[in-house]
């Protein structure tokens, strides 16, 4: 069997189960008119796929179809994630995911600009701080210009104080 | 993909039910058969057809529509047979008695006969093909796909498909040969 015979054996083996093209039909025609060992193989090969596709057609039971779609209905309607496979369907589709997608980066700005420039928050009271301007007057305000600096060794000494009672963590 | 098939996927996408109703109603006859001739029966045919559609279902909204739609069904369709044919290996397959006592159904004649018997001949011995080989010649001899789509399906290449074709036809012949059957 020559390189050509088992090119042809396998053109011909695509062309008895299926279709090849015109081309390639007509170089395989022009083959088995010069070899008859390759003649004899088609004739088998011809003869096996005819037999197979005479015995391939399937009688179903009368009724089975419409008995299918309502099982496979019955069934489709049981899944237990249906209602977020329909959700991923419809996030999937084109015109949906465009406009998720718009709506999801307008929701990201959105969050991100009103972290980004919203008012600082006033701090609360610091405890120590309302001690020691409990015990300062206007009038001690006004006449002791070194006050801020009085009042700085002040606090210092009354946090030291307050990190000492017991049950405080700290300031 | 076929047009058809894109317009129904993408209805689908949009929540149109009827629109996966059409893909099956197209699609079932083609997965019955393949799997009818793999698994060798109704019953377990159709349980596989019905498992098909419910995973297509579920999977069809990340289906990319880079191949055509009827190659990735009947990958699935092959898959779920050659799982089912490996669970149920103790058991020898059965022989489409159904498919036969269908055709004895008819007024017999010695011709309609001998028919029959060469239809059980013919349907023994595709049983008796390896479940990959038998699926190759599903596809091809009755599901005419071309050999680029076979070798998608069965995730090989083409020329393990023409080659496993060729050894499948020669087994069926000398099979047949065996059996005396003759040329239609």
């Amino acid at each position: 069997m020559t390189l050509q015979c088992e090119d042809v054996l396998d053109r011909l083996v695509e062309g008895v189960t299926g279709s090849v093209p015109p081309g390639d039909r007509a170089a395989v025609v022009a083959h088995l008119a010069t070899c008859p060992r390759c003649r004899g193989e088609a004739a088998a090969v011809e003869n096996t796929a005819a037999r197979l596709r005479e015995a391939g057609r399937f009688v179903t039971p009368p009724g089975f179809w419409p008995d299918f779609m309502r099982q496979l209905d019955a069934r489709l309607e049981a899944e237990p994630q249906r209602v977020l496979i329909r959700f991923r369907r419809w996030l999937a589709s084109p015109r949906h995911a465009l406009g998720t997608a718009a709506v999801t980066v307008l929701a990201s700005l959105a969050i991100f600009m009103a972290v980004r420039f919203a008012p600082p928050r006033p701090m609360p009271p610091d405890p120590v701080d309302t001690q020691v301007r409990g015990l300062v007057t206007e009038t001690m305000t006004i006449t002791l210009p070194s006050l801020g600096d009085i009042l700085e060794t002040w606090r210092a000494g009354l946090s030291q104080e307050v990190d000492q009672v017991p049950g405080r963590t700290g300031p | 993909m076929d047009t058809e098939d894109h317009r129904l996927l993408e209805a689908f996408r949009r929540g149109e039910e009827s629109a996966f109703s059409a893909l099956v109603i197209k699609y079932r006859e083609g997965v019955y058969r393949i799997a009818r001739r793999m698994l060798g029966n109704h019953e377990d045919a159709a349980d596989v057809t019905q498992e098909v559609f419910i995973r297509v279902h579920r999977a069809l909204v990340r289906f990319d529509g880079r191949s055509q739609l009827y190659t990735w069904l009947y990958r699935i369709t092959v898959n779920l047979c050659l799982d089912a044919r490996s669970r149920n290996s103790r058991y020898p397959m059965l022989h489409d008695d159904e498919l036969l006592s269908e055709r004895a159904a008819g007024p017999g004649s010695e011709g309609e006969a001998e028919g029959r018997e060469t239809h059980r001949l013919v349907a023994r011995s595709v049983a008796a093909l390896p479940p990959r080989q038998r699926a190759m010649v599903a596809l091809r001899v009755y599901q005419d796909l071309p050999y680029q789509e076979i070798a998608r399906i069965m995730g090989c290449s083409e020329g393990t498909v023409k080659a496993t074709m060729f050894a499948a036809l020669r087994k069926l012949r000398r099979a047949l040969e065996e059996e005396g059957v003759r040329a239609p």
